[in-house]
């Protein structure tokens, strides 16, 4: 899937839908199919220590040269526990070192027995990328957001905003034109900027990536788009190589 | 016999600077390769807050190697258990097994440095209770389909509580021959006590110190690869206690000395030599040898015609002898 979606110059693909344990070896997977494509990989909050989940997306990111981005799911952590559990993460993932202490985490713990620990530790390797950008999405993504300064993963269009440079949403489509054509038109002019498309259950991949490709993505890819780019005839395949 | 290549770490070193994005491509270009000439298995290590980023979460980096790879087994050598909520690691680790159609090995270790359990919030002291608890959750995993586990263990009560549990150790490289002899010795007898059957006995494993070559320049560059290798031990504080006869190495305190001996263990020489050495570990039961050929200082010219040698000279007359 993940190899189709950059075929079809697609932005990302995202991982975790299922168990959300195993998002991060599934994003590996995802990244080196891939060259170019972003790799979206869903971390749910509250299942493990956040410096080892810290520690796997810095071995995801280079391995993929800096193409992940993270979709932190606030799970069933209170605001105040998923604005520390992201802030916990986020300085792992930085540059300076990683001293934090709150009610839920202090890191380094400062136990006893470890009594050589110095009181600050280095995470490494470092992300690729200067910093890896974190959206939210779950129960409480909505009131992290604001102490967090971070983007949610909209789901409605009421809930995207036009002043952030990049404005994250995800919606369904059905595989009908028409009606997919009006979804992202509206999720466009609601202010998304990338947006995530749930595909209908049992669809074909192949042709429905070729109708995001061809019609969708090129329909809120300009303003008053010329619809006879992507309806008039595909050019043909070089013979023998079953393009069409 | 079998065959394995490591011990990748994925380090970006103040000998050997480099960027750790093409570390892991290094890594992936270089499994395809190990798989291409033969070799059966590669072998992955695990440190946590070091300066070169040693590698501190093995099964994405597994999962990279798996996902270029046909046959090639890869293996976590070793995975530090006690640091590690052992049900989502059961769980990732099932899942990746299940990718890659059964070819990762799951090795566990414990971990010994102390700055590691505290940036995990972890107490040293909990390191075997938590070790054990976390085996119960990973052999629970592996007879319902997980991967195999391994151990790595280098002193008397652990090598023989491996034993008893039935699980295979890959020995360190940094152990002289004699002393995986005795510790193979150790482990047959805690499997004796175990009462499994013959059937379900695996094969033992050891990391190996090599560089096959007639000549010198080359041998003398391969044995400093191999020091400066064992420098990073120094800066991770390693210690290897005593066992019996055997006397302590310690990295940290004794570091010149620690370090000389463990280039000694290095076999080096034509391939009638390199092949009469590793039959000695065929002999006492130890059937997977992983050539510790990633070195600090090592150019990937040298390895790539180090790893060719090997399979060619190598592996082809040991594997006559003793199918794997």
């Amino acid at each position: 899937m993940a190899r189709l979606a950059e075929a079809h110059g697609l932005f990302g693909v995202m991982t975790g839908a299922g168990d959300p344990r195993t998002a991060i070896t599934a994003a590996v997977y995802a990244s080196t199919a891939t060259d170019f494509t972003r790799v979206i990989v869903r971390v749910l909050l509250g299942q493990e220590q956040p410096v080892t989940i810290a520690e796997e997306l810095a071995v995801l990111d280079n391995v993929n040269n800096g193409r992940t981005v993270v979709l932190a799911d606030t799970g069933d952590l209170s605001e105040a526990d998923a604005v520390d559990e992201i802030a916990v993460l986020r300085e792992a993932l930085g540059n300076r070192p990683l001293q934090h202490e709150s009610p839920r985490w202090k890191v380094p713990a400062g136990l006893p027995a470890n009594v050589t620990a110095p009181k600050a530790i280095a995470v490494t390797p470092k992300p690729a990328q200067l910093e890896i950008p974190f959206w939210l999405t779950g129960g409480a993504a909505g009131e992290v957001a604001k102490p967090s300064h971070l983007a949610v993963l909209a789901r409605d269009a009421k809930a995207a905003s036009v002043e952030r440079s990049v404005q994250p949403a995800i919606a369904a489509i059905t595989g009908t034109l028409e009606e997919d054509r009006e979804t992202v038109i509206a999720w466009a002019a609601a202010g998304a900027t990338h947006l995530l498309l749930e595909l209908p259950e049992g669809a074909q991949h192949e042709a429905a990536l070729a109708m995001i490709s061809r019609y969708l993505a090129p329909e809120v890819a300009m303003p008053n788009f010329p619809r006879v780019m992507s309806t008039s005839k595909v050019p043909l395949a070089w013979p023998g190589d079953g393009r069409g | 016999m079998r065959f394995g290549v490591g011990l990748f770490s994925l380090q970006c070193t103040a000998m050997q600077p480099r960027h750790w994005t093409g570390a892991y491509r290094d890594m992936r270009e270089l499994a395809s390769l190990i798989e291409e000439l033969g070799y059966d298995e590669l072998w992955l290590s695990e440190h946590h807050f070091f300066y070169d980023g040693y590698c501190p979460a093995l099964l994405p980096a597994a999962a990279s190697v798996l996902s270029v790879t046909e046959r090639l087994r890869v293996g976590t050598g070793m995975l530090l258990l006690p640091m590690y909520d052992p049900a989502r690691l059961a769980a990732v680790a099932t899942d990746l097994a299940e990718r890659s159609g059964g070819r990762l090995d799951l090795g566990v270790g414990m971990g010994y440095r102390d700055v590691e359990f505290d940036g995990h919030g972890v107490s040293r002291k909990q390191r075997l209770p938590r070790m054990v608890s976390g085996l119960e959750v990973l052999e629970r995993a592996e007879a319902a389909g997980g991967p195999p586990i391994w151990m790595g263990a280098q002193l008397v009560d652990p090598v023989k509580r491996a034993g008893r549990r039935g699980h295979p150790i890959l020995f360190s490289a940094a152990l002289p021959f004699e002393r995986c002899r005795t510790l193979t010795q150790v482990w047959e007898e805690g499997w004796a006590e175990s009462r499994r059957s013959l059937a379900e006995k695996p094969a033992l494993g050891a990391l190996r110190n090599i560089w096959l070559t007639e000549d010198r320049k080359e041998r003398e560059a391969a044995r400093d690869w191999v020091r400066a290798s064992y420098v990073q031990y120094a800066g991770l504080g390693w210690t290897l206690p005593a066992v019996g006869d055997h006397q302590q190495q310690d990295y940290a305190e004794e570091t010149d000395k620690a370090i000389a001996d463990t280039v000694e263990t290095t076999i080096t020489g034509s391939a009638d030599e390199c092949i009469r050495q590793l039959q000695q570990f065929d002999e006492i039961g130890i059937k997977h040898i992983a050539f510790r050929l990633i070195l600090d200082g090592e150019p990937r010219r040298a390895l790539e015609s180090q790893l060719r040698r090997l399979s060619d000279l190598v592996l082809p007359r040991l594997r006559d002898k003793v199918p794997a």
